[in-house]
């Protein structure tokens, strides 16, 4: 039974029933849009799965004016075919608004003509024999194609207001995702993982290295031939797009772009258009603002890079400047009393007395020592510095590193008192032997020099999980809390360095030996009073192959 | 004077060092013959005939290790090579090819004299002599009985063989592989290289007093080791 009968009059009965015929209308409308909006599309933007979806909207619109015509047939003695025209309007505008121009138009004439071949007299014929039934097809015919055009192009715009909504949204993301790096592998890293995120598209990001172009960012689907190689070269170079689609190195499967930024062409993006995509130039703008956005970052990279050399350079000079003071001070000084005493005895040698004559000499004698030493220190830190040390470890015995520093040390080490804090056994570290036990000599010349000199000198050695630790610990007056990190600087002189005749590189040479043996050094305050400089050196590697060839 | 001393043949292409080493081995009864280049020096061995060599490794025209190569091709003179402290490699180099011993510039006039002295008594001496001593330390060869400051030391057999090459070459600087090679020879170099290394742990513990401060054994860090002749102090201490 349908609700339309029980002898109420049309008009009221449509009043009630319309809301749930488009109520009805408007829950399979839904449906239907749910197949195809963007949403249900996975991982893709909406105008891709709409392309794939296309035939779905004619057949929601023809579905619909089939709906109203079966509605139409059926309550055909109740209700005026020129009113059932008006549902084919609701439906064009339906079709219109949620399927666009085209179905609109389809589903236009298609109601037309359902119109007149099933519901004007006389029916199952395109024949139309009433003049007034004439105007009513034609005035829906017209009224309908007036709907289908601006309800279409409403659709359109809004439809391009969101597809630059969900644009701006992806370019926000992508800029965001970008600010977070900060050197140019990170960006071109992170740029290459948004685009194939947002295009799936196979991406490159490639960014200039020692030897050409570098790729920081490969998809694994990403073609990596040589042609496609030098197409990438060919737009670094030439700072065009090229690839596939243009003019230019047409043949190659990937589409590049050059990466401009304020410091030229810092990079090359490519990725390879999926075949659906081809023809969608929104995609393709979407791709050029992906482009400007990783270069202005890569842009922004640059400068930072560019302002750290400066940093580096500014301190370099400062560095340098430092040296030559402390070289000109340094070996001046001995030199002069050196030069000094000579003279005094070649010239004056007659009126000295025999004391006088001894102590020159020996004065004479401890400055060329000095001099030496302090040459042996400006070497190494030159070889430091040029990154020209190498280390050649080689499995030593504590022992015999401790015993060949005090060797070295000599007359120093053997007219004060110097406790040895040993492990029993011994103990195998892989290291450079020459290399540390330069850096226990100037440690333990350091405590000899500024600790007094009736107090002892203690080397203590232990063994901790993997590694091992050498500290020197002397009864001095310790260094204050504020310097403790910067005595390892190189020219940093404690108040009481220069009155010892330190030249402030023995401890930075320190520094950079253990560092380059991938250990730590470090000062600590001693309670009540002295000084620890202490380094330790990782002793695991060693032991692990010891065990493996025990185990075979 | 200088003409009855031992002859000793200094080549060297700096003057100012030549002319100290004349003065401080003329004035301990050395006759001081010299030589500024490798090619010069060749030819004063054959009209010299010295008694002891002094080397430069830095030589203008040959490279001194090929002067010492070519020198131990046709003569045992003893040679002392003079090195400057950043090469390890070259004093290797300069041992293996067949120096007697090395010091590293600068350094000192007692120094100089002693390895002199130690190496013109280890030419003198030969090795064949049954007991053979180095400050305290005594080696008698026929009953392998070893003595440190008067007390009897026992060894095993591979830590004696190390000590007998030791003690045979008191004074001189053994590099690893002229050690690895006298007494394992034959065995794989890097593993022997470890073997060296705890045996000489191993006698140092048997022999000297205590950790750390090595009477005997001397560490040349980066070259080898030495056993310490009677007057022969350090290297490192530059003068004295």
């Amino acid at each position: 039974m349908w609700g339309f009968g029980r002898g109420e009059p049309a008009a009221s009965g449509s009043g009630s029933a319309a809301p749930e015929a488009i109520g009805g209308i408007l829950r399979l409308q839904r449906w239907l849009a749910s197949r195809i909006t963007p949403a249900a599309a996975p991982g893709g933007l909406f105008w891709r799965a709409e392309a794939g979806h296309r035939w779905l909207a004619y057949a929601g619109g023809l579905s619909l004016i089939a709906l109203i015509t079966v509605l139409g047939l059926l309550l055909k003695h109740r209700v005026a075919a020129t009113n059932v025209a008006l549902f084919y309007l609701l439906a064009v505008v339906i079709s219109a608004l949620q399927w666009g121009r085209g179905p609109a138009l389809v589903s236009c004439i298609a109601g037309v003509l359902a119109f007149d071949y099933f519901l004007i007299p006389p029916a199952m014929s395109f024949a139309i024999s009433d003049v007034s039934n004439l105007i009513t097809a034609l005035s829906m015919l017209i009224v309908g194609l007036l709907i289908s055009t601006f309800a279409g192009e409403a659709r359109e715009r809004a439809e391009t207001a969101r597809r630059s909504e969900e644009s701006t949204a992806a370019i926000y993301a992508f800029s965001q995702a970008l600010v977070s790096c900060s050197n140019v592998d990170g960006i071109a890293e992170s740029a290459g993982r948004h685009i194939v995120e947002t295009f799936t598209w196979p991406a490159l990001v490639a960014v200039p290295g020692e030897a050409g172009l570098l790729a920081r960012f490969r998809s694994p689907e990403f073609p990596d031939s040589a042609h496609e190689r030098a197409a990438a070269e060919w737009v670094f170079r030439h700072e065009e797009p090229a690839g596939y689609g243009t003019g230019t190195w047409a043949q190659v499967k990937g589409y590049y772009l050059p990466l401009r930024t304020a410091w030229g062409v810092r990079g090359v993006l490519g990725v390879v258009i999926s075949e659906a995509d081809r023809c969608v130039a929104a995609r393709r703008h979407l791709l050029e603002v992906f482009a400007s956005r990783t270069a202005l970052a890569l842009g922004r990279a640059v400068m930072e890079e560019v302002s750290r050399q400066t940093e580096v350079l500014r301190e370099t000079d400062k560095m340098q400047k430092a040296l030559l003071n402390s070289i000109s001070h340094n070996l001046r000084t001995p030199l002069a009393t050196v030069t000094g005493a000579l003279q005094t005895l070649l010239q004056d040698s007659a009126v000295l007395d025999e004391a006088t004559r001894t102590e020159l000499l020996t004065n004479a004698e401890e400055q060329a020592v000095r001099l030496n030493r302090l040459v042996g220190n400006l070497l190494d830190m030159s070889r430091l510095q040029a990154g020209a040390v190498r280390v050649k470890r080689e499995p030593c015995d504590i022992q015999d590193v401790v015993g060949a520093a005090l060797e070295q040390l000599g007359e120093a080490a053997r007219n004060r008192q110097i406790v040895l804090d040993l492990p029993p056994r011994q103990v195998l570290v892989p290291l450079d032997f020459v290399l540390i036990s330069q850096v226990l000599v100037n440690l333990v010349d350091n405590a000899l020099k500024y600790a007094p000199p009736n107090q002892p000198v203690e080397i203590r050695v232990r063994e901790r999980s993997g590694e091992v630790e050498i500290a020197v610990l002397d009864y001095g007056s310790g260094i204050p809390e504020h310097d403790l990190n910067q005595i390892f600087d190189p020219f940093y002189r404690g108040q009481f360095a220069a009155r010892a005749g330190g030249s402030g590189l023995g401890l930075s040479i320190c520094r950079g030996f253990v560092e380059a043996h991938g250990g730590r050094i470090w000062a600590e305050r001693r309670m009540p009073t002295g000084t620890v400089l202490a380094f330790a050196i990782p002793a695991g590697a060693r032991r692990e192959q010891a065990e493996t060839a025990e185990n075979e | 004077m200088s003409e009855q001393g031992p002859r000793v043949l200094v080549i060297d292409d700096e003057r100012p060092i030549r002319r100290l080493l004349r003065s401080v081995l003329s004035a301990h009864g050395y006759a001081v013959h010299e030589a500024a280049t490798g090619g010069e020096a060749l030819q004063q061995v054959r009209i010299v005939r010295p008694d002891l060599i002094i080397l430069d490794l830095g030589l203008p025209d040959v490279d001194g290790i090929e002067v010492a190569r070519s020198l131990r091709r046709w003569v045992q003179i003893p040679i002392i090579a003079l090195s400057v402290r950043e090469s390890e490699s070259d004093k290797i180099s300069m041992l293996d090819a067949g120096a007697d011993d090395y010091l590293t510039k600068p350094f000192g006039a007692g120094e100089l004299l002693a390895r002199i002295r130690a190496a013109l008594r280890r030419v003198s001496r030969g090795e064949e002599g049954p007991v053979l001593s180095a400050g305290e330390l005594r080696v008698d060869l026929s009953r392998r009985e070893v003595r440190a400051a008067e007390r009897s030391v026992q060894l095993t057999p591979t830590e004696y063989e190390l000590l007998k090459v030791l003690i045979s070459n008191s004074g001189k600087v053994l590099t690893h592989r002229q050690l690895v090679d006298e007494v394992w020879g034959g065995l794989h170099y890097e593993d022997a290289l470890h073997l060296l290394r705890v045996n000489i742990s191993n006698l140092r513990h048997k022999l000297e007093a205590g950790a750390g401060r090595f009477r005997y054994i001397v560490t040349e860090p980066g070259v080898g080791y030495r056993l310490r002749a009677a007057d022969i102090s350090s290297s490192g201490s530059a003068a004295s």
